[in-house]
């Protein structure tokens, strides 16, 4: 039965937790059998931002559809206000994913032959909405978003920053109570991405949504409220961690690739960077080593 | 997810145009080569049909014209006059040959006319006399524009020269036409004076053919007596059961041409969607969703195909005419039932694979494409 949807924008989502508890995600059996989350334990409360980071192939895609319910896990429980969301049965989960995640890509993943309104309602109405009001309830949303002018446009025709506007619309769209979002800065270039990490932050604080990020951006550190560490899909505590001068990464600093240069000492993600380093010294020297704030 | 099939067929206007154009080209394939046999159906029995008899006595079971022989008595004439009911009769000499024009030869029904006849002669005529006299032909029209032929010109017939006398219209088709020449003429070619082949029969006002054909049948021995559009029906069932089995192939031919196109091109354009699907599903959209836009999309596809290739054949179909060719396209209710009921399975037969390709599809890919 179709319903209308209640005025969108600006709705508090309900309290929610989403508890991860002692999640494991293998892959393969035997001696090829790999674990790409290990034991994972986490919680996220009703307004809170999290953000995982880590390096690449530590787990954190993995984790990330495991949370999305795009991916069951092998061991353990994840739960969101209390539903415990990985022992669904499989044709339960396209609902849940529906009504309960709104779903950031780094790529923005729009479909290319629909407008923004579209692209947004297209969600509503999947959820049972009639497509006049999902249209109305999407027109409202990327107007709030500052893309009342930008309705009919084909996503060829919009900025990076206005793909991603859209897609926050649609990830809203279904009211959900928790927001993971897969590099959302990634694509974007310095000013926009602030402008999406500011928003994901109001549908935090101002609309009371968890929100789950995983990145590589150092800068969404300033909007999280924890910042993870995920490293051989395990959590770490990143009061351990260092930048590499180089490349900027985040890397551990028992790490053995390091060197001391005019006193001060330097972490590596790898030797490459540690050569280039050499060659350049007082390129690099003048980078902050400062251990990372977890 | 109707409007998604929609915009996702339209936005991809090069594939749009050969996945419809080629369900559109096979589907005008089906439906030109059934219109072409409908009207050659139609144009075959143009003679009986526009006689003016409402009843044809034949030889004993001899129940058509085409690639059949009759031979009555002269007798038979007298007697099928007496019975009650019969208002007029015409007997007719028949034989299926060639009216030769020059170096062209082409195939007719030869009709013997006796001398006064008041129907079962040519019913349009656009130049010249409508009742051959001696030594005299009518042709058809078109016929004898192909070939070069005017009024006043000699072809020949049953090995003998004849002037053409007179041009109908609507007597041929795209296998044959119809030629008339006196019944005596034809009587001194054949060396036969005492026998012809058909008797047409007109009945009375308020009188069933029906029951005239029985009644004669009853009073006159070894004839068959069949209403003018038994006649027909069973002319047209020769012609059918002949061509029944090219109609088959060529039918086959294009739906076969047909399933293959609309198939490699839902195919392609779902392989091409892959991702997009992909996303759709991890937003929570269901795998029936996604089959409907896919289904939507061949059914939109061919639909605009089926409408194209109509459109096409009606085209022609009154195209062809004004050509001067011999050739008849009539689309019939039938062909098209037949025709939708095909795109319709070729709708349904190419969104299989592609149904199968996204029910495999795991939403997980989402985050794994980059």
């Amino acid at each position: 039965m179709k319903k209308d949807l209640a005025d969108v924008p600006g709705r508090l989502a309900p309290t929610s937790t989403l508890e991860v508890d002692h999640v494991t995600k293998r892959y393969g059996s035997g001696d090829t059998e790999v674990a790409a989350v290990r034991e994972v334990s986490l919680s996220v409360a009703a307004g809170e931002i999290v953000l995982i980071m880590g390096p690449s192939g530590s787990g954190k895609t993995t984790l990330l559809s495991m949370l999305g319910a795009l991916l069951k896990p092998s061991a353990g429980e994840i739960r969101l206000n209390g539903e415990v969301i990985s022992a669904m049965r499989e044709n339960h989960l396209p609902d849940i994913r529906l009504r309960k995640f709104g779903f950031i890509f780094q790529d923005f993943n729009l479909l290319s032959a629909l407008s923004a309104l579209e692209n947004v309602a297209i969600v509503a109405e999947l959820a049972g909405i009639k497509r006049s009001a999902a249209r109305k309830a999407a027109a409202i949303l990327l107007t709030n978003l500052g893309l009342g002018d930008r309705l009919n446009f084909l996503p060829e025709k919009l900025s990076g920053g206005e793909k991603q506007r859209v897609a926050i619309a649609r990830a809203l769209i279904n009211d959900p109570a928790l927001i993971l979002a897969d590099e959302p800065t990634a694509n974007l270039d310095s000013k926009i991405g602030h402008e999406i990490m500011r928003l994901l932050r109001q549908i935090a604080k101002k609309q009371g949504r968890s929100v789950v990020i995983v990145s590589h951006d150092q800068r969404i550190k300033d909007i999280a409220d924890r910042v993870l560490w995920l490293e051989d899909g395990q959590f770490k505590d990143m009061v351990t961690m260092a930048t590499d001068p180089v490349c900027g990464m985040t890397v551990e600093l028992d790490n053995e690739i390091k060197i001391e240069w005019e006193g001060q000492l330097f972490y590596f993600c790898a030797k490459g960077c540690r050569d280039e380093f050499f060659s350049h010294p007082e390129q690099f020297s003048s980078r902050s080593v400062q251990p990372v704030k977890g | 997810m109707t409007r998604l099939a929609f915009r996702n067929l339209f936005q991809n206007k090069i594939r749009m145009v050969i996945s419809v154009g080629g369900v559109a080209l096979a589907l005008m394939l089906i439906l030109s080569l059934d219109a072409i046999f409908t009207g050659v159906e139609q144009r075959i029995t143009v003679y009986i049909d526009n006689s003016g008899a409402d009843i044809f006595v034949s030889q004993s079971d001899v129940r058509n014209m085409h690639m059949a022989s009759s031979s009555l008595p002269d007798s038979v004439t007298r007697i099928v006059k007496a019975v009650p009911g019969v208002a007029k009769v015409t007997p007719i000499s028949y034989i299926s040959n060639y009216v030769v024009m020059g170096d062209e030869r082409n195939l007719a029904y030869i009709i013997g006319l006796p001398d006064m006849a008041e129907f079962g002669g040519p019913w349009k005529i656009s130049s010249g006399g409508s009742l051959p006299e001696e030594g005299e032909a009518i042709i058809d029209r078109a016929i004898a524009e192909k070939s070069g032929v005017h009024l006043g010109d000699e072809v020949k017939i049953l090995g003998e020269e004849f002037e053409v006398a007179g041009l109908a219209e609507e007597t041929s088709s795209l296998v044959n036409s119809v030629a008339f020449i006196s019944m005596d003429d034809f009587a001194e070619l054949r060396g036969n004076y005492d026998t012809f082949s058909f008797l047409l029969v007109k009945v009375k006002e308020g009188v069933s053919p029906q029951d005239t054909a029985k009644r004669i049948e009853a009073w006159v021995r070894d004839v068959t007596a069949q209403t003018t559009e038994a006649f027909s029906n069973q002319e047209r069932k020769v012609v059918k059961d002949m061509s029944t089995d090219v109609i088959t192939i060529m039918n086959l031919i294009g739906f076969l041409i047909g399933l293959a196109v609309m198939a490699l091109t839902v195919y392609t354009a779902t392989l091409a969607r892959r991702p997009e699907y992909g996303v759709l599903k991890a937003l929570g959209a269901r795998n029936g969703h996604l089959y409907r836009a896919v289904l939507a999309q061949a059914l939109i596809s061919v639909a605009i195909g089926f409408a194209v290739g109509l459109a096409i054949t009606l085209l022609l179909s009154a195209i062809i005419p004004r050509l001067g060719l011999s050739m008849v396209l009539q689309v019939s209710s039938a062909s098209l039932l037949k025709v939708g009921g095909l795109s319709l399975v070729i709708a349904g037969i190419s969104a299989v694979l592609p149904i199968r390709q996204i029910s495999g599809l795991d939403p997980a890919v989402v985050f794994r494409s980059k």
